[in-house]
């Protein structure tokens, strides 16, 4: 063995994983750092920050000042970001009821086709998601797809106003990240013992009960993952609400891109993203804790 | 007596419409009585398992009709059918515990609570697994497991039992032990038991009757002694137990014997089953068990014959003896060790070969 390999097994260790910490350290945590210096700093007006402490991001997350100066509670923030949750659980759950179906039919193919449709899911993520989002504008939009058929034969007067609502938003967001949905849970139902269902429906379990006591709870671990999937990346989107939603209906992605953007309030920008990174960590935190005490109840921790 | 399952005229096509299609079962009749311990016994492929699958209702018949205590049953689902089964696998859920995994059928099944609670306990005793009642399935042993497996399918007191070689994932030491447990439970429960097997000491162990089957056909229905002694062809008296098979031609017979030409010149006397008749090609077997061997001084009657040790088996407590009879003609036959431990006999020997002519049988060919 070359001398300048470390002589201890662990010290060769991290010469192996070396370049990963490398890669994470450089494209993750520097930027999160610096994200998180930047909460605490003040904002240039012509973008970028100033060098001088303040917690004046934070503060304002919550309260404003009025116009005699002084702090008051301004819920307006808050509203955005309990309609980013709203809207992403929402997503999240029309994903869930679209997703899982389609995995558990392609679980159901022979193999060689299975691995056919898991492409076909991929592909979409061949087109920039901006395009494939004003294709929505085009579905939904006046005079759309959708209107036009149904204006020219009588069974509409006027337009739907689908547009700009938050219904589009969650169309959106649907479309965007159900291929996140399916993956995971076709994962899982991959390794579903399929005998299983076999041994409920000679068990008496009607095809409800096969579904709902032996199909859902074994494929709950692919199940939870997809959730995670697409819940985090739609707190954060904002091509589908800034779009879709026309730049009125902000979420909390809309609206760390506009301090960025527009108001060049920096400090401000990442103040919100600290916030959603923490209700991130949270959400994972949690996951983590049901699936390490699942392993150890069903015996394979 | 009630007849538990009706099969009639039963055929399963897989893939009909496409060039894959197999027959996998064809025209298949079995009457199966209630309370009857029953064994589908055959080598794997030979169908065994679709009809206990069409039993159940995981497949459909193609053709032909199943009856279950006279109720016509081909439209049921499995949920329906008041049947349960023993995977081969065991496919216990693995997300629930054992208590849990019990309780399944009867929860299904809507009883109420407390004769929920009644009924798991019960079969959880009855199979020895009481105390596990609050483990999950990855953290048993096979045995366990399997025993598990069986109180799920009996706790909803199905009609008939179901048994896919629940065994054939024991160690051999389990399996025999097994054997008796099941037998035991069958007797207790009173409940008809259909066990599916490629292995013919289980089915003669356990059963009260036998079909054994092969390519998709039943070959004999009958008792073990039945199946064992009076094998209707040549695949059944080779598959049950070792045997030995002489190829021949008939050269006279009289009303209690035929007498067959082996080889070129060896005669050989066997009972005569009637319906023979002098120059039919035919085969004589001769289980080993009933072929005594002697050293050639000790035989004092005119019936032997001999024959030169042509090789050897060890079994541990009997050894099996190749024995050449001159002609082109071998035989397999026993015998135990001396109480020293030594084999009585060893290569090129000469011996003395018994066996009686009722020992011989002829086969349909």
């Amino acid at each position: 063995m070359s001398s300048w390999l470390p002589k201890s097994a662990a010290g060769r260790r991290w010469l192996g994983l070396a370049p990963s910490y490398f890669v994470i350290g450089i494209f993750m945590l520097v930027p999160m750092i610096i994200m998180g210096v930047f909460s605490f700093l003040e904002p240039n007006p012509y973008g970028g920050v100033k060098p001088v402490g303040s917690l004046d991001a934070y503060v304002k997350l919550f309260f404003e000042y009025d116009l005699e100066d002084n702090l008051v509670f301004n819920p307006g923030y808050l509203n955005i970001i309990l309609r980013s949750f709203q809207l992403s659980f929402g997503a999240t759950l029309l994903c869930l009821i679209f997703g899982f179906p389609v995995a558990y039919y392609i679980t159901l193919q022979p193999e060689n086709r299975r691995n056919f449709y898991i492409y076909l899911i991929t592909i979409p993520f061949w087109t920039n998601l901006l395009i494939r989002t004003f294709a929505w504008i085009i579905i939904l939009g006046r005079g759309g797809v959708i209107e036009t058929p149904l204006l020219a034969a009588g069974i509409i007067e006027d337009s739907l106003r689908m547009m700009y609502t938050d219904g589009a938003i969650a169309i959106g967001l649907t479309y965007s990240y159900l291929p996140l949905m399916v993956l995971p849970i076709y994962a899982s139902l991959e390794k579903l013992d399929f005998r299983l269902l076999e041994a409920a429906s000679d068990l008496y379990a009607n095809r409800l009960e096969v579904m709902t006591k032996v199909v859902i709870p074994l494929c709950k671990p692919g199940i939870i993952a997809g959730c995670i999937l697409v819940f985090i990346p739609c707190l954060g989107a904002f091509i589908a609400p800034n779009l879709l939603g026309g730049g009125k209906k902000l979420m909390l992605g809309s609206l760390v891109q506009f301090q960025f953007a527009s108001a060049r309030n920096w400090p401000f920008g990442a103040a919100l993203s600290m916030l959603l990174l923490s209700a991130v960590v949270v959400t994972l935190i949690f996951y983590a804790r049901a699936a390490k005490k699942r392993a150890i109840l069903e015996g394979h921790a | 007596m009630t007849t538990a399952i009706d099969i009639r005229g039963v055929t399963k096509v897989y893939n009909p419409d496409s060039n894959q299609a197999f027959k996998a079962l064809d025209n298949v009749s079995v009457t199966i009585a209630d309370n009857e311990f029953f064994t589908l016994l055959g080598p794997s492929g030979c169908g065994k398992t679709t009809l206990l699958r069409l039993i159940a209702g995981f497949e459909q018949v193609t053709g032909g009709e199943i009856m279950l205590f006279d109720d016509e049953i081909e439209n049921l689902e499995p949920n329906e059918r008041p049947v349960n089964t023993v995977f081969q696998h065991y496919a216990l859920f693995p997300h629930m515990t054992v208590a849990e995994n019990v309780a399944f059928g009867l929860e299904r099944l809507r009883k109420p609570r407390p004769e929920i609670e009644a009924t798991v306990e019960r079969v959880l005793t009855l199979v020895k697994m009481k105390e596990l009642g609050d483990r999950r399935p990855g953290q048993l042993s096979g045995g366990q497991q399997q025993r598990v497996a069986l109180a799920r399918a009996l706790a909803p007191s199905p009609k008939v039992l179901l048994l896919d070689e629940p065994l054939s994932a024991l160690d051999l030491k389990l399996r025999q032990a097994m054997r008796e447990e099941l037998k035991q439970l069958q007797k207790e429960t009173g409940i008809t038991f259909v066990f599916v097997t490629h292995d013919q000491e289980e089915a003669l162990a356990m059963s009260d009757r036998i079909a054994v089957m092969s390519n998709g056909e039943v070959q004999q229905i009958g008792g073990p002694t039945d199946i064992y002694e009076h094998p209707v062809n040549r695949f059944v008296a080779d598959f049950i137990g070792d045997t030995n098979f002489l190829d021949g031609e008939i050269v006279s017979l009289n009303d209690d014997l035929v007498t067959c030409r082996i080889g070129t010149e060896s005669m050989f006397d066997a009972e005569n089953s009637g319906g023979h008749k002098v120059g039919d090609r035919v085969t004589l077997f001769l289980r080993p068990e009933k072929i005594t061997l002697s050293a050639p001084n000790d035989a004092n009657g005119e019936d032997s014959r001999p024959g030169k040790v042509a090789n050897i088996v060890y079994l541990g407590n009997q050894a099996a003896y190749t024995v050449d009879m001159g002609d082109g003609v071998e035989l397999t036959a026993q015998a135990r060790p001396r109480e020293d431990g030594n084999l009585p006999f060893t290569i090129d020997d000469p011996l003395a070969v018994r066996f009686s002519t009722r020992a011989l049988r002829v086969l349909a060919q």
